[in-house]
């Protein structure tokens, strides 16, 4: 019998502690951790505080995208968009900055930059029934040309140092960012499992049409999820810009691709109706921290890329061993 | 129409044909002749055994006993090629071809010639498709994609690839469930010149009058036996449907549970040529049966009630209340449910839990300040389940682990969940055990009892006869009439269906 993963809608069995965590995402993490233990044997360095940190750090845009991305692939979706969405949204957020707006104001804008841009794509596949694919490559060189013309294709320069130091303080020993998205995966987590959406979400990704025949508002349900993805971009572009200083209209290259990698990694099928938040977290801190490790090994880049690229592999491999074809 | 001598040795011989499936035996001891010439009609309900006769037939299966003689010589017919070269041709009422290729390419699929046995040879293949298909329909260019003739044409194409292997037995499997009346005229013209040709054809239809038509002797199966086997010029339809039937009738035991409300009016309600001008009332606590061959429209009817598809004219009027439903939600809402035909593809989310495919309809009335209530969920859904008996009792597994009967009775909860004044079962017990299908109908009469309107499509007419206060009859997207409890029984629904 499956080892049934689905924790929503079910109520921990009395004899057991309630966990947030189910079966599959114990196995990611129980490969993260194999992962930190090689590490650590090949470099003093690899477990201090500091390293950890950072590597939280530098998973903390991934695991942002990564979770807007997860509830798409959920809804048997895909979004190719999230890279142009966070530009367009860093490049007129960082001009709006640069020109004196107030902080919370630009946060609003740049939020809703990344709704609409969701609202778009989710209107184009709900709406005229076309392929998420297809519909998110093209909204992906839309936004990104957009954002081009907007910029002349020079990046924005001078954000003001305010907005800098909101992100780059900590909170305890966590920088704000990883707080961000930390809590950002709870609050998503919180939807996927006891909300209305997340339940339609699920069930539009494991059969839209007996989702449809039970009342599932099914047009309503994918346009919320694009959104979401949208607006989780938008945030980790605001998390960049404030790291960097300056908004390049070409940020966010391959972003679509390394939150997919986090999400299949975290136990998300692609073939939509699975998906884990806190395995996709987990997954975004396998991403960071190989490439964090290799780093401090001094092993060039392309050898990085070869290293994730068998990482994903074998994630897959061993999913499909476990739990068998579904 | 016949050229055959009947005294002479047969085309065709089946001879004491069985066949048995895990569990169930689906053939016993068919046996007819077809001789050269002949057209040969093949009836019987649905289930008789029809297709499971073609399949032995065109070598998809084998038979597990019996002997199938070609001109008198035993022939063991293995598989699909062993009947190819046995000179038998199944057109299958689902036309197996490939949209995108052309006709010459489908009459050759797998069958290409190749030149120095790697290059294929399509100006052969052409030469030789248009020779063949000259003869039957000369107007069908070889080169044209399959995708852009009419069936009608496709059908011809399939007999024309028939033609190109030297068949000597032709079997049609519904051929006309998709044709014009004179496209039906045109196929009856190219069933006399195979005839002529000394072709045998077996004729499958449930379509009588077609029957009476093109063939001249009618073999009839009924639950997998040979019922009868006539010459169709010395009998009538009447005896036909008696000899298709004939089961001792059914004791009617059920209570009538109806109550003078109307829950669900419907008016002249159609969707393009598919469903026509069909009307009628359902009362609170009445169950109304639904019958009809496959391909009436009795689904596409119903999916109209569900809101699943958008009707082109007439209207439902829900207790009293005109409504026109755009989604399915919005049927739901108004208190109507769908138990779909095909659970699998469109009644369950097989990886969610039971509790989430029971609450999926009204998760909205569980949820408080954007959460949903879990234990309220949970508590509900467990007091249905308990009470339909669902095994194994675990309503946190995945949906997808139990047997079909308790995925049903799943699906039941979650209308009842729903509060539904309006059921609608799509075929309730296919693929169902019959143990638990037992539990269902048990199932169906209370909800009937506690005064919900109940709407039962089935293909199967005794299920038809053990639920039904009334039963409407539709025949090519009509109604063709509707049956009283006293009047109801297999021959006049039969009767109206044909």
């Amino acid at each position: 019998m499956t080892i049934n993963t689905d924790r929503t809608m079910t109520a921990a069995p009395p004899r057991t502690k309630f966990l947030p965590i189910g079966l599959r995402d114990m196995g990611t993490l129980i490969g993260l951790l194999l992962i930190v233990l090689v590490f650590s044997n090949l470099s003093s360095v690899f477990l201090t505080e500091r390293n950890l940190i950072n590597i939280l750090q530098q998973s903390s845009l991934n695991a942002c995208v990564a979770i807007g991305m997860t509830l798409v692939i959920i809804s048997r979706g895909i979004d190719l968009s999230v890279g142009p969405t966070a530009a367009l949204s860093a490049v007129i957020a960082a001009t709006a900055l640069v020109a004196g707006y107030p902080i919370p104001v630009v946060a609003v804008l740049a939020l809703s930059i990344g709704a609409a841009c969701g609202l778009l794509n989710g209107c184009l596949i709900a709406f005229a029934g076309l392929q998420p694919f297809i519909v998110t490559l093209g909204t992906l060189s839309l936004l990104r040309a957009i954002a081009l013309i907007y910029t002349g294709g020079t990046p924005v320069l001078g954000v003001p140092a305010a907005f800098r130091t909101l992100f780059s303080s900590s909170i305890w020993i966590l920088p704000v960012p990883v707080v961000i998205v930390a809590i950002i995966g709870g609050i998503v987590w919180v939807v996927l499992g006891r909300t209305p959406l997340g339940e339609y979400i699920l069930a539009v990704g494991g059969n839209e049409e007996a989702a449809r025949v039970s009342g599932v508002p099914i047009a309503r349900t994918k346009i919320a999820t694009y959104m979401i993805s949208g607006v989780l971009a938008s945030t980790a572009s605001l998390i960049l810009i404030a790291r960097l200083g300056a908004a390049e209209p070409t940020l966010g290259n391959l972003w679509e691709l390394e939150a997919i990698a986090a999400s299949a990694i975290g136990g998300a099928s692609l073939s939509g109706g699975k998906g884990s938040i806190v395995g996709t977290i987990i997954g975004a801190i396998v991403l960071g921290t190989m490439r964090n490790g290799l780093t401090l090994l001094n092993v060039q880049a392309f050898y990085q890329l070869l290293a994730t690229g068998i990482i994903i592999i074998m994630a897959m491999l061993i999913d499909r061993l476990t739990r068998g074809k579904e | 129409m016949d050229q055959s001598d009947p005294n002479a040795v047969p085309l065709l011989s089946l001879m004491g044909i069985s066949k048995t499936f895990p569990g169930v035996q689906a053939l016993k001891d068919v046996s007819f002749d077809v001789h050269p010439g002949e057209v040969h009609a093949l009836i019987g309900e649905n289930g008789a055994g029809k297709s499971t006769l073609l399949k032995i037939l065109s070598g998809v299966y084998r038979a597990s006993e019996g002997e199938i003689r070609i001109d008198g010589a035993a022939r063991d017919i293995t598989s699909p090629r062993a009947a190819r070269e046995a000179g038998i041709s199944l057109i299958h009422q689902e036309l197996q071809q490939v949209p995108e290729l052309d006709v010459a390419q489908n009459m050759f699929l797998g069958n290409q010639h190749l030149r120095l046995g790697l290059l294929t040879d399509k100006a052969r293949m052409r030469r030789e498709a248009r020779a063949v298909l000259a003869r039957l329909d000369p107007t069908i260019d070889v080169t044209t994609p399959i995708k852009r003739l009419r069936v009608a044409q496709r059908q011809i194409v399939e007999i024309a690839k028939a033609l190109l292997a030297d068949t000597r037995v032709i079997a049609m499997d519904e051929p006309t469930s998709s044709l014009t009346p004179r496209e039906f005229e045109k196929l009856t013209g190219i069933i006399e010149q195979l005839a002529a040709r000394g072709v045998a054809v077996i004729y499958v239809s449930h379509k009588l009058d077609e029957v009476f038509r093109v063939a001249s002797r009618a073999t009839i199966l009924r639950d997998g036996k040979v019922a009868g086997c006539t010459d169709l010029r010395a009998t009538s339809e009447s005896e036909l449907i008696r000899l298709m039937v004939g089961r001792a009738l059914e004791q009617n035991h059920r209570q009538n549970h109806a109550r003078s409300d109307v829950v669900l009016k419907v008016d002249n309600l159609g969707r393009g040529e598919v469903v026509r001008g069909v009307g009628f009332e359902l009362h609170a606590g009445e169950i109304l049966g639904v019958a009809g061959l496959v391909g009436a429209g009795r689904t596409e009817l119903v999916r109209l009630i569900a809101g699943l598809d958008p009707p082109t004219s007439g209207t439902i009027t829900v207790k009293g209340q005109p409504l026109k439903f755009r989604t399915p939600r919005e049927a739901i809402r108004a208190g109507i449910s769908l138990l779909p035909e095909d659970r699998k593809k469109e009644g369950i989310v097989p990886m969610r839990s039971i509790i989430s495919n029971v609450a999926l309809p009204r998760l909205g009335r569980f949820t408080r300040l954007g959460m949903i209530n879990l234990s309220g969920v949970r508590d509900k859904v467990a007091t249905l389940t308990r009470r339909v008996a669902l095994r194994p009792p675990g309503i946190d597994q995945q949906i997808k682990n139990l047997s079909g009967g308790n995925q049903q009775k799943a699906i039941i909860c979650r209308w009842q969940m729903a509060q539904a004044d309006v059921l609608i079962f799509d075929e309730p017990t296919r693929g169902i055990d019959v143990g638990a299908k037992a539990e269902i109908y048990q199932l169906i009469e209370d909800l009937a009892r506690e005064g919900c309107g109940i709407v039962v499509v089935s293909s199967d007419l005794p299920e038809i006869l053990r639920l039904s206060d009334r039963a409407l009859v539709i025949r090519r997207g009509e109604l063709a009439g509707t049956v009283e409890r006293h009047d109801l029984n297999e021959e006049a629904v039969m009767r109206l269906a044909v």
